[in-house]
């Protein structure tokens, strides 16, 4: 799990300006599943990303709330309209604290 | 009158609190910690409970209209593992500044917690369109619920048959 935490961002290899853009994000993250023993909830800090933020241009035009129904190694995708060049941001925030931010830059054809 | 009522009062509240009131104050606030550290963050404290409740929870009995000719939610028919089911959903409506989609509610029914994700989106993105993996239980209605600026609510769903369930939480 030394891995934790690598963000990933995949964009279209060419963009038209003002064109809307499909973006594709994964996080490396195991996403903790509950755990339960004789049907009962165990009770203790589950590690899994919360909160996902988007950015453009240091712009917010994004949050995302998640929980632990989504899968291990998180992928999200979402659309955003490429109105100049820039840096597209995605930061994720676990339970435990953590932090992982990853960046792309949006360039112009 | 006025100094009696005051003197036991002040005897009796004084008692109370010493009691009582103390007890009663320290318990909550041990619950609530706990509950809270339980789950990192109280803002997303996901409660198991059946979809019913989940829908009153998030969005109070407010009418939620059919909106299965503006959103499109792809998912597959039979998810062969319930670990990781891609869904993708888009909402065919213009996003401007005036009226847009301001959130996308994943919800999968039998989940023992229904609330998968809330995408929270803006104008600037141009298009509604979002997408993840989510983990499915076993084979249930995942619904999308479109929330629009303007507070209207709008939703379609799809049933997704799971062969090997990925314990959905």
């Amino acid at each position: 799990m030394t891995e934790i935490g690598r963000v990933r961002i995949r964009l279209p290899s060419a963009i038209k300006a003002g064109a809307i853009v499909k973006a594709r994000v994964l996080v490396i993250h195991p996403m903790e599943i509950v755990q339960r023993k004789d049907g009962k909830v165990v009770d203790k800090n589950y590690q899994f990303i919360n909160r996902v933020v988007v950015s453009y241009l240091d712009r917010e035009i994004g949050q995302f709330e998640t929980t632990q129904s989504v899968s291990e190694n998180p992928f999200f995708t979402f659309a955003f309209k490429a109105t100049e060049p820039g840096v597209l941001r995605v930061i994720f925030f676990d339970t435990h604290g953590g932090k992982y931010e990853g960046t792309a830059d949006v360039k112009l054809s | 009158m006025e100094s009696v009522t005051g003197g036991i009062t002040r005897r009796a509240l004084l008692q109370v609190t010493g009691t009582v009131g103390l007890s009663s104050l320290v318990v909550p606030i041990l619950g609530h910690s706990r509950r809270a550290s339980a789950q990192g963050n109280p803002a997303n404290l996901v409660p198991e409970e059946p979809v019913d409740a989940t829908m009153k929870r998030l969005f109070a009995g407010r009418p939620i209209k059919d909106g299965a000719s503006v959103i499109k939610l792809d998912a597959p028919l039979i998810a062969e593992n319930g670990a990781v089911v891609p869904v993708m959903i888009e909402v065919d409506v213009p996003m401007t500044a005036q009226s847009y989609v301001k959130a996308i509610y994943v919800i999968s029914d039998k989940n023992r917690r229904p609330m998968n994700v809330k995408f929270g989106l803006t104008p600037a993105m141009g298009q509604a369109y979002v997408g993840t993996n989510l983990r499915l239980g076993e084979t249930t209605d995942v619904r999308a619920v479109v929330e629009m600026s303007d507070g209207s609510l709008l939703q379609t769903k799809r049933e997704v048959k799971v062969t090997v369930g990925g314990c959905g939480g």
